[in-house]
């Protein structure tokens, strides 16, 4: 299967564009709260890529990811108050820190393969919280930990106050974001983005081409922990709090489903996954805000939970569209 | 043959440590062991599940720990009779609730499990038709997701009190060399032994058995001397589901009833399952008995992995198996065709 995103289709032209005139908006029109919440939204948009880049692209299937979330929020947090590092070079160094975890964990992903690696990254998301709660001086232990160092506006920053500071990390996120996607697009379409897809479609054949098979699969792994630890890290810069119960398994496995649901191995997709996380989970809450629904009140209410909507979602997309949302209105090519 | 495996070389340094123990403190190793086989049992019947389904169906069912809490659930709705307040919220509230007697609960809980097993095969897994790995994988992560927030809605994240079938009262236990072995673990193994010779002779002696075996060694070999391969993995997955539900039931108990409770035990059951090897029931019971031992022996003497810790040692243990062996101490060999 040899998809090239080289062109951008009008549908996609029109999607970016309003998404772009959403993005510009969103700072005029809401409190710091809910323009935190959004931040928080787009800066998820990584996670979900970093499990695009594993899956989609690289063919092995991860469902931890929210540990390398937990891990660049944790090292971050570490960076910018106990070393007293700046934000940037902590931001930086906390992505590092998870890529550098995904790179062992990637390591074992040389021989364990298919459903056998689900399992084995299963079981890490499943262990990642008490294994952070045994290291308190990091995580905050069972309580979490609060972070002493605000990321706010600089003095040329217009405005001040909470408000100003607000749109600051706003913009920076979207930044970053945007950045971000940028960067993986460029990389997914290049050489090394051919040996990765060409690894996940058939990994004897790719080691015939001359891919070298650790060197591609690890890295891949680093780069996809890469993205998720930065996820992390902004969500640091957004609310300075880590506590190990922000990363149950369940966030690992929605993060999982985000990507699915969104389309796997196409970078749209992972944007399309939050997207459809946000739209629902909004659908949901505003629904079953209403009394005297009934049971019919009570399913919307379920809707709010992005672990049903997207456990139902997974298994409906996987009859309907196993290429996610992204691939509705493509051509089912040969999808295995 | 298992001498010769990694896994079973760190046992044995286990083991070693532990001898030098003995000769201090005997008994406390002798309790340590006795607590350990009820959790081993446990393990052993979720791994049995895992097993059933992968031998037959060749997927890792990560929904199996919460459809197993699902019929504990159950179990406990029929147990505590028609208040609402205790059965859940909603939906939940339309069950029926009887006051049933434990054991009787306990049965309608794997029976609708039973059921619930064999309406996923039918509905969820034979349509796809031996799809990829990847649209598996997210079959049963997405049940794993919606099963588990299903709970949480109707029966709240709070963890709740569920009766243990055995006496589990202060005396309840018999003394051996001063070491106390519970009631409650006796009773387990027991139940899980009784239910493992029930299903040898299903196996053994049915003709539904008969179809089952041959189905899981060739599916397709199966289907042309006509066996009807659909309905007998729904009845594979029957199976399964009851073992699950067995688990779940016994340890509601001592884990306390909570929607994500078998989450932990999902981890200890898989590598119980992938250290025996993944598609032998024998192993599963043998993986079980060394997981269970290990997780309570290995922080009991490794003081850096702590209670909260126990649950490493398994992941760690999967990994290096899958890494080393991934046939297990008794799976079969697969032999990969490039």
């Amino acid at each position: 299967m040899i998809t090239s995103e080289q062109r951008v289709s009008r549908l996609s032209a029109v999607g970016i564009a309003l998404l772009g005139v959403a993005l510009f908006v969103i700072p005029f029109l809401t409190s710091t709260t809910s323009l935190r919440q959004a931040s928080q939204i787009i800066v998820s948009v990584l996670a979900v890529l970093g499990v695009n880049i594993a899956t989609g692209y690289g063919g092995m299937i991860s469902l931890g990811h929210g540990v390398f979330v937990g891990v660049g929020a944790f090292a971050t947090g570490y960076y910018v108050s106990d070393l007293s590092l700046p934000w940037l070079a902590a931001i930086v160094l906390g992505a590092a820190t998870a890529g550098v975890s995904g790179a062992l964990v990637g390591l074992p992903a040389l021989r364990i393969k298919g459903i056998h690696l689900a399992l084995v990254t299963l079981g890490l998301a499943i262990v990642f919280r008490p294994l952070s709660k045994r290291f308190p001086s990091i995580t905050g232990g069972v309580s979490g930990r609060s972070i002493e160092a605000r990321f706010d506006a600089p003095g040329w920053w217009p405005g001040d106050g909470r408000m100003a500071s607000s749109v600051y990390r706003y913009v920076f996120c979207v930044l970053v974001v945007l950045v971000a996607l940028w960067a993986t697009w460029n990389v997914v379409n290049s050489r090394f983005g051919r040996s990765m897809r060409a690894l996940r479609d058939n990994d004897t054949a790719a080691a015939v081409y001359g891919v070298d098979l650790v060197a591609a699969r690890v890295t891949t792994f680093a780069l996809s922990a890469g993205l998720a630890g930065l996820c992390g890290a902004l969500q640091v810069v957004l609310v300075p709090f880590v506590s190990q119960d922000k990363f149950p398994a369940q966030e690992s496995l929605i993060i999982y489903a985000s990507a699915v649901v969104g389309g796997l191995g196409t970078i749209w997709g992972s944007v399309l996954g939050v997207l459809a996380r946000t739209v629902v989970g909004k659908v949901g809450s505003l629904a079953a805000g209403f009394d005297g629904l009934g049971p019919i009140g009570e399913f919307f209410s379920l809707l709010d939970e992005p672990a049903f909507v997207f456990g139902f979602g997974l298994i409906l997309l996987t009859f309907l569209f196993p290429r996610g949302l992204a691939g509705i209105r493509r051509k089912d090519r040969s999808t295995q | 043959m298992a001498v010769a495996t990694p896994e079973t070389r760190l046992q044995s340094r286990v083991l070693a440590t532990v001898t030098v123990s003995f000769a201090m403190d005997y008994v406390l190793l002798l309790q340590r062991i006795f607590d350990a086989l009820f959790n081993s049992a446990i393990y052993s019947s979720l791994a049995l599940a895992l097993v059933i389904i992968f031998r037959s169906t060749g997927l890792l069912n990560f929904a199996q720990g919460e459809m197993a809490t699902f019929t504990a659930y159950i179990a406990f709705v029929l147990l505590s009779g028609p208040q609402p307040r205790l059965t859940g919220g909603g939906l939940a509230g339309l069950i029926p609730g009887v006051p049933f007697s434990i054991p009787l609960a306990i049965i309608g809980a794997v029976v609708c499990g039973m059921a619930a097993g064999a309406a996923t095969e039918r509905a969820l897994i034979r349509p796809l038709g031996g799809a990829s790995d990847l649209a598996l994988v997210n079959i049963t992560i997405g049940l794993l997701l919606a099963t588990n927030s299903l709970m949480a809605q109707w029966w709240g994240t709070g963890p709740r009190f569920f009766p243990s079938i055995f006496p589990t009262g202060a005396g309840q236990h018999f003394v051996i060399l001063g070491a106390r072995l519970r009631y409650s673990t006796v009773g387990v193994w027991a139940i899980l032994l009784s239910v493992l010779v029930l299903l040898v002779l299903l196996l053994r002696h049915t003709r539904a058995g008969l179809a089952f075996r041959a189905v899981s060694i060739s599916p397709s070999n199966a289907e042309l001397v006509g066996v009807r391969v659909g309905p007998t993995l729904m009845y594979g997955w029957a199976l399964a589901s009851g073992f699950g539900a067995l688990a779940a039931c016994l340890s509601a108990n001592s884990v306390l009833l909570e929607p994500s409770m078998m989450l932990r035990v999902l981890v200890y059951a898989f590598a119980a399952a992938t250290l025996g090897g993944l598609d032998s029931p024998k192993g599963a019971l043998v993986g079980g008995l060394i997981i269970g031992l290990s997780q309570t022996l290995i922080p009991a003497y490794v003081p850096f992995i702590g209670f909260e810790l126990s649950v490493l040692p398994a992941l760690l243990a999967m990994v290096v198996i899958l890494l080393i062996r991934p046939a297990g101490l008794y799976g079969t060999k697969r032999i990969e065709r490039v």
